[in-house]
């Protein structure tokens, strides 16, 4: 008997933005940002989210703004 | 006039009638320039993502309304020299969705050419039939 060989699949990443057809990304809407910050409130890279790059712009920077409003952490715990 | 979006935190330790003079001195800024208030959301008082001036709680206004620029630096100052202002931003909303705009129309194009495309399938289609 072959020793059976771990297989991973790879989840596919989607761009959350690009399916949704999300447009503009506005930096009240901290539930949609609260997924691309973990706990400890750094952002998300593309690479892990799968995010297209002109919608990582607009992401970085609506989270940027919501820090400045004080609705997401600059640091989380 | 370009629309603007603000928003503003008041700090809640405030007294309430602080609270609604600084606002209507704001609306009084942005009224007398001739602006138009578009819209006025409220979500009141929320727990801050951080402490700011020793303060976890603040009041969160935010307005949209069509106004001339030039009375941007006018509402900045009293927003900057106003102790009831925790933070605020302004938001210029029609630079912000311009480019929205100009993706909902390419979005649109495409589909409306998709759309164009599987008709002339079907009807080629039916036609070997």
């Amino acid at each position: 008997m072959r020793p059976q060989k771990k297989r991973f699949r790879r989840r596919v990443k989607v761009c959350r933005f690009t399916v949704e057809k999300i447009n503009y990304i506005d930096y009240k809407d901290v539930d949609l940002l609260r997924e691309y910050t973990p706990t400890n409130g750094k952002i998300l890279p593309r690479r892990v989210t799968g995010t297209r790059p002109a919608f990582q712009h607009k992401l970085t920077r609506a989270i940027k703004r919501a820090r400045f409003m004080a609705l997401l952490p600059y640091t989380g715990n | 006039m370009p629309l603007y979006e603000l928003g503003v935190i008041i700090d809640p330790e405030v007294p309430p009638e602080d609270e609604t003079s600084t606002l209507e001195r704001l609306q009084g800024i942005i009224a007398d320039a001739g602006g138009e208030m578009v819209k006025q959301d409220t979500w009141g008082r929320r727990q801050l993502a951080y402490p700011i001036n020793k303060k976890n709680y603040g009041v969160y206004h935010f307005w949209a309304f069509d106004v001339g620029g030039e009375v941007l630096d006018k509402l900045n100052f009293e927003m900057r020299t106003n102790d009831a202002v925790m933070r605020s931003l302004i938001l210029n909303m029609d630079r912000e969705l311009r480019r929205k705009r100009k993706m909902d129309a390419k979005m649109e194009a495409r589909a409306a050419k998709k759309a164009a495309k599987a008709a002339a399938k079907a009807e080629s289609a039916a036609d070997e039939d």
